[in-house]
């Protein structure tokens, strides 16, 4: 009885021991957004988001594969990163134990508003991804030095130019009557 | 009165009491007035730099007046042969250099029309930054350069093909050819083709000056020699070339052959 109760014993974490190292590979990588504070400006900037992802697990970890996750916290809408940056996901093929590795996109601010970022992380063969603390950032909008007096010359002067035409037409026409 | 001045008049009033001239003025309002209202206000354009604004509001006024002045010099001397007018004009105490400076007048004219159009604009986009008179100043040099090199070389070919179809054509691929090119970014400029094709093309000139003068802050002439120079030595080409085809025509004659 006592060696049927063993053997199930063993056979039993032998079955979930892969599971369980993997849960354990999942939960010893860290996740760090260092830029935090350099985060905020203006619309139009170009600002480096730098980070980094720690392995502190005995054993590598591999085929990892890092992306950034914005969230616009006004329309509570996430954000297609498309404009915002070239760099789409960064892959890591091993991360040895114990082992930091940088983390670096260069983002383009493109439009004004407040906004969570996050850095993700998803390991091969893990369900669960992992993800950084949340980042909060503002974005102010951009000021022209006089967008509101280009209108007056944008219309105005194609107008000038068709009055110039009709008045030469005019003085040609007199000259001739 | 000097005599180039009556070609050079007869050539303005025939481009002012036409619609031809203004049309023309009027469509390139409309391409600053759109740019200059996009560059200000779209949310993706208004993002760029105010330096980058302005070089490239610089670049498309430039380039917007060559293709209004390529084409309207193309005219000028071909229709003279196309409309039979050459004849009349030759036959009257009217020396060929008077009869071709009154043209160069005439296309640079039109260039000085287009600038004035072009300078609300320019102040408009500029007005809050230091650059306002680098900046008008600049355009008007280097464009002034530019016209009158192209001018010159239209001139000269006109005298070789008489016939508008084939100057427009050779003088419009010219134009695309060397445009080309110049746009490219500084990454495909990289090998040595490249660059040396960069040195002696006349519009990667001024684009490197306005981008010197507008983004690098190198106001100075003696800053901006490097790109000057090349656009002096472009036109004493064409100077040359023009000197070379105008003698041909003279020994040569109305009637070829």
């Amino acid at each position: 009885m006592k060696q049927t109760i063993l053997t199930l014993i063993l056979g039993f974490t032998l079955f979930t021991y892969p599971f369980y190292a993997r849960a354990e590979n999942a939960s010893s990588i860290e996740l760090h957004i260092l830029s935090a504070r350099t985060l905020s400006g203006t619309a139009g900037d170009y600002v480096t988001v730098q980070g980094e992802i720690t392995n502190s697990n005995s054993q590598a970890v591999n085929n990892i594969t890092t992306y950034l996750s914005l969230v616009n916290a006004d329309t509570k809408m996430p954000v297609d990163l498309e404009d915002w940056s070239a760099e789409r996901g960064l892959f890591i093929e091993t991360i040895d134990a114990k082992e930091t590795f940088p983390l670096m996109w260069k983002i383009h601010f493109v439009q004004s508003g407040s906004y969570t970022l996050t850095i993700v992380a998803n390991i091969e063969g893990n369900d669960m991804p992992i993800a950084s603390k949340l980042v909060y950032f503002k974005v102010s909008p951009k000021k022209n030095l006089n967008p509101g007096h280009v209108l007056p010359v944008a219309l105005g002067e194609p107008i000038l130019i068709i009055f110039a035409f009709l008045a030469l037409r005019y003085r040609k026409d007199k000259k001739y009557r | 009165m000097t005599k180039f001045k009556y070609i050079w008049l007869k050539d303005l009033r025939a481009e002012l009491y036409t619609w031809k001239s203004l049309a023309w003025l009027l469509v390139t309002s409309l391409i600053f007035s759109v740019t200059a209202y996009l560059l200000l206000t779209d949310r993706e354009l208004s993002l760029l730099d105010h330096t980058e604004m302005l070089w490239l509001f610089g670049k498309i006024i430039i380039g917007s007046a060559l293709l209004v002045v390529v084409i309207d010099a193309a005219s000028l001397i071909t229709s003279e042969f196309e409309n039979e007018t050459i004849e009349d004009l030759i036959l009257t105490p009217l020396s060929v250099k008077d009869f071709v400076f009154g043209k160069l007048l005439a296309a640079l004219t039109l260039w000085v029309l287009v600038y004035v159009v072009a300078v609300p604009y320019m102040v408009v986009t500029s007005s809050g930054t230091k650059l306002m008179g680098v900046f008008l100043g600049y355009t008007a040099l280097l464009g002034t350069l530019a016209v009158l090199g192209f001018t010159m070389f239209i001139f000269a070919i006109s005298f070789l093909y008489r016939s508008l179809k084939n100057t427009l054509t050779t003088s419009l691929t010219l134009l695309l050819a060397l445009s080309i090119p110049a746009l490219f970014s500084t990454t495909l400029k990289n090998n040595a083709l490249a660059r040396i094709l960069g040195i002696i093309n006349p519009l990667d000139n001024i684009f490197s000056s306005l981008d010197n003068v507008l983004v690098d802050y190198k106001v100075s002439i003696t800053q901006n020699l490097t790109f000057i120079m090349p656009l002096v030595l472009f036109c004493i080409v064409m100077f040359v070339i023009l000197i070379f085809s105008t003698k041909l025509f003279t020994r040569k004659g109305i009637i070829k052959g």
